[in-house]
C-alpha cells in the first residue's frame, strides 16, 4: 500500500518540494508536447478550429481517473492518502465563469502560460504578470469577497454521489462521453478547418476501444467489501436488533466512520439528530441534520440499503431513535460509538494531544483525518469541546516543545513595553484588565461572556484552541484571564508555571516580532458562567452561614486596619486567607506552592471538596487566583466567585460589615 | 530545421494523465499552477510592503516565506519541463503570438486583462485549469466538474467578441 506525502502530512518537506519539481517537470513536458506552448492552439477550441484542448484534457482526466479508481479498488492506495478537493459550488461556478472569460481573452491559463513562457511567448509573460496582479487583487478584496469564496461549501462531494451511482459506473459513463467527444471534436475540426485527421482512423478506433475496455474493467472489479456486520435477513426485526446489540454490531466505531466518509462511501448516510443550532455550530463533515420525527420519511429510500449512522452528543438519544427505526423495519441503522464526543476524541484530537503516544502510522492516520474533517473546524459549542489535555499549570520546557502547535495560543499578560522588548515566539499580548469593565456602576467587573468572546475572537482563538497564559510575577493576572475564559465557556487553558520570569531565566527563545493573527468568530456561551454571584447571594450566605466566605485580601485590609474603600472591614462571617500565602518566590520567579502544601492548608479551612465556598477580594482580581487554586489545582467543586467584592460591599451602606480578625 | 510536429493529442493526454496519476500516488495531491503564481505575487508584494502582506488575511496566512510550498516547486518544474520539451522539439521562438489581423497592442491588452481575471478567479475557485479542471475532474469532484463547465460557458460566451484576436 502506498503512503503518500499528503498522508504523512509531509507536503512541506524538502522531499515533497523535490518530488513536486519532478512532477512539475513531467507536467510541463506533457503540456508542451501537446502544443500548449502556443496561445493560438489553446484559443482554437473557442472557435471550433482546433479542438486539441478538449482531446488532451479529456484524455488526461479519463486516464488519471481510471488509474486512481484502479489503485483505490486494488487497495494500492487508500482514500485517506489522497487530498480530495472540496466542492464550494458558488465559488467554483462564479470562479469558473470569470476564469473562462480570462482564458478566452488571454488564450492562456496558468499552467500553459508557464510552458508558453518557456517557449518564448511574450504574451504568456504578460498573462503571468496579469495573473499575479489578479491574485494580489483577490488578496486585497478578500475581506469583502469571503461570503462568495465560501458560498456553497459542501465538503467533499462526488458527481457519482449526486447522481446516486457508484464511482466506477459513473467513470464508465464519463469515459464513454469522452470517446464520443473525441469523435465529435475530430468531426468539428474536419468541418471547420479541414483537419480532424484522426476521424475514423484505426488509431482513434483502437484508442476509443482501449478507453472503454479499461473503464469497463475498472467497473467490473469487485468493490471493496462493505464494512459492518449484516444481520441475517429472515430473522424478525426485534430479534435481529437484540442479536445485533449483543454482538456490538449496532455500533460503528469513529475510525471506521471517518475512513468511510473520507473514501466517499456512497452507501453511507450520516445523520446528526441534534438541534439545528448545534448542527450549525459544528457537525461531522458529510452529516445531514434531520429531526427525529422526520427521520422515518427521510430515511425511507435508504431502508435496508447501505448504512445509516446516527449520532448526537452522547449515545442515549441515538439509541432510542435507532430502536424506534428498528421497529419500523430498518435493520441498517447504526450508532456512532460514544457519539460526537467519541468522534472528537478518537478522530479529531491531534496526535500530540493524546495521552498515549501514537505509533507513526497511526499519527499519520490522525493527521489525514484532521486534514479531511478540519482541524480548524467551525467552533464547537462548549459542551462538545474536550477539555485541554494539558495540566492547569504547564512547564516552560513543555511550552518550548509545543511552540509550533497550531492549536495553541500563548497570551502574554505583561505590560506592552515588556512584551515589545521580547516575548515568547508567537505569543500575543493582552492586558488582563481588558476582560473587565464598569457594569451597573460597579467598576472592575468581568465583562459579559459575549464581550469576552469578542476579545477571544480578535486574538484568533477558537473553542478548540488551547490557551497558555503567561503572567509576569503577578500570577493573579493569569488567573483573572483564566476566569474570564471560563465565563466565555472556554475550557482549554493553562498557566505557564513560573510565568515569563521562569522562561527568561532559562534563556528560552524570545522574539520581538508580532505574530500574524486571523480573527475568528468565537461563539459566546452565555450560560457557561455558573460561578459568579452577586451581593444578594453573598448576603444570604453571610446571614445563614450556608457557605464559607473566603476573603483573600491582605490581613490589614480584612481587619479594617487599612482601607481604600468606602468602609473598612469585611463581610460578616468571612474568613481570611491572603492570596500571597499560596505563592512562593525564588529569584523573582513567583509560582504556586507545591500542591500538597496547598491541599493541606485549605483542608484546614474547608471541611470537604464539596463544601460551598465564595471567594472574594476587593475587585475580584486577587480572588481569581484563589478560585484557580481551589478549582483547578485542588479540585474543589462548589466555588462561587463574588466578582464585585469589597469595593461594592463597602459602598452599599445597607450591607452589614465586620472588623477585626476572627 | 523547423519545429517538430506536435505529439498526437491523445498520446499527449495519456502522458499528462499519467503525470497526474503519479502525483496522486506519490504526493497524494493533484497538479496545480495558479497557486505558484499567487505565491510568487505574495512574495513579490512582500518585498515592497512586507507589513501589508503579513497583515492581509489571505496572503498573510502563507507566513513569512510564501514560496516554501510544494506548488511553487511544481510551477518551477512546469517551466523547466516546458523549456526542455520546447528545446527538444525546436519550438522556442520569441514572439507575441496573435492572429493575422490583430495588433500587438490589442493582443497585449487582452493578455493582461485575461491574466488579471484568470488570476483572480483561480484564487476564488481555489484552482485553475490544472488544479480544479484536470485534478478535480479526474477525481470526479462535483464542484470541479461544475468549474470546468462554467469555465467553458464563460469562455464561449465572450469568444465571439474577441475573435479578431485570432481569426
Amino acid at each position: 500500500m502506498i503512503a503518500t506525502l499528503f498522508g504523512h502530512d509531509a507536503l512541506g518537506t524538502g522531499a515533497a518540494f523535490a518530488l513536486s519539481l519532478l512532477i512539475g517537470f513531467g507536467f510541463g513536458f506533457a503540456l508542451e508536447q501537446a502544443g500548449f506552448g502556443s496561445s493560438r492552439r489553446l484559443a482554437g477550441i473557442f472557435y471550433f478550429r482546433d479542438m486539441t484542448v478538449l482531446k488532451v484534457m479529456f484524455t488526461a482526466m479519463v486516464t488519471a481517473m481510471l488509474g486512481l479508481q484502479l489503485a483505490l479498488s486494488l487497495g494500492i492506495v487508500t482514500a485517506d492518502q489522497i487530498y480530495f478537493l472540496p466542492s464550494v459550488y458558488g465559488a467554483q461556478i462564479v470562479g469558473g465563469l470569470i476564469f473562462g472569460v480570462g482564458f478566452v481573452l488571454s488564450s492562456w491559463c496558468p499552467g500553459t502560460a508557464a510552458v508558453g513562457l518557456a517557449s518564448g511567448r511574450v504574451d504568456a509573460l504578460i498573462f503571468l504578470g496579469g495573473a499575479a496582479a489578479g491574485s494580489a487583487l483577490f488578496n486585497e478584496l478578500y475581506g469583502i469577497i469571503t461570503p462568495l469564496y465560501t458560498w456553497g461549501d459542501s465538503g467533499i462531494r462526488f458527481a457519482w454521489q449526486a447522481l446516486g451511482m457508484s464511482a466506477p459506473v459513473f467513470g464508465l459513463i464519463f469515459s464513454s462521453v469522452a470517446v464520443a467527444a473525441f469523435w465529435g471534436a475530430e468531426w468539428i475540426e474536419r468541418k471547420t478547418a479541414g483537419t480532424g485527421s484522426y476521424l475514423g482512423t484505426p488509431f482513434l478506433q483502437a484508442f476509443s476501444a482501449a478507453i472503454l475496455a479499461a473503464a469497463l474493467a475498472v467497473a467490473l472489479l469487485p468493490p471493496a467489501p462493505p464494512a459492518g456486520a449484516a444481520a441475517s435477513a429472515d430473522a424478525p426485526a426485534e430479534t435481529r436488533m437484540l442479536e445485533g446489540i449483543e454482538a456490538g454490531a449496532d455500533h460503528i466505531e469513529p475510525e471506521e466512520l471517518a475512513d468511510r466518509l473520507m473514501a466517499g462511501d456512497p452507501t453511507l448516510i450520516l445523520v446528526d439528530i441534534r438541534t439545528p443550532g448545534e448542527f450549525k455550530a459544528f457537525h461531522i463533515r458529510g452529516a445531514v441534520n434531520v429531526a427525529a420525527p422526520d427521520l422515518p420519511a427521510f430515511l425511507e429510500p435508504h431502508k435496508n440499503r447501505g448504512t445509516i449512522v446516527l449520532y448526537s452528543n452522547g449515545m442515549t438519544h441515538p439509541a432510542q431513535v435507532r430502536d424506534a427505526l428498528a421497529r419500523m423495519g430498518f435493520s441498517n441503522a447504526y450508532l456512532l460509538t460514544d457519539g460526537l464526543q467519541g468522534f472528537l476524541n478518537t478522530v479529531l484530537k491531534p496526535a500530540s494531544l493524546r495521552s498515549a503516544p501514537l505509533p507513526e502510522t497511526q499519527a499519520a492516520q490522525v493527521n489525514a483525518w484532521r486534514a479531511f474533517f478540519g482541524s480548524d473546524a467551525p467552533a464547537a459549542p462548549p459542551g462538545t469541546v474536550a477539555p485541554a489535555d494539558v495540566p492547569p499549570l504547564v512547564e516552560t520546557i513543555w511550552l518550548q516543545d509545543h511552540l509550533e502547535r497550531a492549536d495553541l495560543r500563548i497570551i502574554d499578560l505583561r505590560p506592552q513595553p515588556a512584551y515589545n522588548s521580547g516575548h515568547i515566539p508567537g505569543s500575543v499580548r493582552m492586558d488582563p484588565e481588558h476582560f473587565r469593565g464598569s457594569i451597573g456602576g460597579v467598576s472592575s467587573m468581568l465583562l459579559p461572556a459575549d464581550m469576552i468572546a469578542r476579545h477571544l475572537g480578535l486574538l484568533g482563538i477558537t473553542p478548540q484552541t488551547t490557551v497558555i497564559l503567561v503572567p509576569s510575577d503577578k500570577l493573579h493576572d493569569a488567573t483573572l484571564a483564566a476566569i474570564a475564559l471560563e465565563r466565555a465557556g472556554h475550557i482549554r487553558f493553562a498557566i505557564l508555571d513560573g510565568g515569563w520570569e521562569q522562561w527568561a531565566a532559562e534563556n528560552r527563545p524570545v522574539d520581538t516580532r508580532l505574530p500574524s493573527i486571523e480573527a475568528t468568530d468565537y461563539p459566546a456561551a452565555s450560560n457557561a458562567d455558573r460561578f459568579t454571584v452577586d451581593y444578594r447571594t453573598v448576603l444570604a450566605h453571610s446571614q445563614s452561614r450556608t457557605a464559607i466566605l473566603l476573603d483573600v485580601r491582605p490581613t490589614d485590609f480584612f481587619s479594617g486596619a487599612k482601607s481604600d474603600e468606602a468602609r473598612p472591614g469585611h463581610i460578616p462571617g468571612a474568613i481570611n486567607r491572603p492570596l500571597t500565602l499560596d505563592l512562593s518566590t525564588n529569584h523573582a520567579v513567583v509560582r504556586f506552592k507545591p500542591q500538597a502544601e496547598l491541599a493541606d492548608a485549605y483542608a484546614r479551612l474547608i471541611p470537604s471538596k464539596d463544601s460551598p465556598l465564595v471567594v472574594s477580594c476587593r475587585t475580584g482580581h486577587q480572588a481569581s487566583q484563589t478560585y484557580f487554586v481551589l478549582r483547578h489545582l485542588l479540585g474543589y467543586r462548589r466555588i462561587q466567585y463574588y466578582d464585585a467584592g469589597w469595593s461594592e460591599w463597602a459602598s452599599r451602606p445597607e450591607l452589614p460589615i465586620e472588623t477585626g480578625t476572627q | 530545421m523547423g519545429p517538430r510536429p506536435h505529439l498526437n493529442p491523445y498520446l499527449a493526454g495519456v502522458l499528462l494523465g499519467l503525470v497526474l496519476l503519479a502525483s496522486f500516488l506519490t504526493l497524494g495531491v493533484g497538479l496545480g499552477a495558479s497557486a505558484g503564481i499567487a505565491r510568487a505575487a505574495a512574495s513579490i508584494q512582500s518585498c515592497f510592503m512586507p507589513q501589508h502582506v503579513a497583515d492581509s488575511p489571505y496572503f498573510g496566512a502563507w507566513g513569512q516565506d510564501p514560496l516554501r510550498y510544494y506548488l511553487v516547486f511544481m510551477f518551477a518544474g512546469t517551466l523547466l519541463g516546458g523549456l526542455v520539451s520546447a528545446i527538444a522539439s525546436r519550438r522556442i521562438q520569441l514572439q507575441i503570438e496573435r492572429g493575422p489581423t490583430a495588433s500587438r497592442t490589442r493582443r497585449i491588452a487582452l493578455a493582461v486583462t485575461g491574466g488579471v481575471l484568470a488570476g483572480f478567479a483561480s484564487r476564488l475557485a481555489s484552482g485553475c485549469t490544472s488544479g480544479q479542471g484536470l485534478t478535480g475532474g479526474a477525481m470526479l469532484a462535483s464542484g470541479s466538474l461544475l468549474f470546468l463547465a462554467a469555465m467553458f460557458a464563460g469562455g464561449y460566451a465572450v469568444a465571439w467578441f474577441v475573435r479578431r484576436q485570432w481569426l
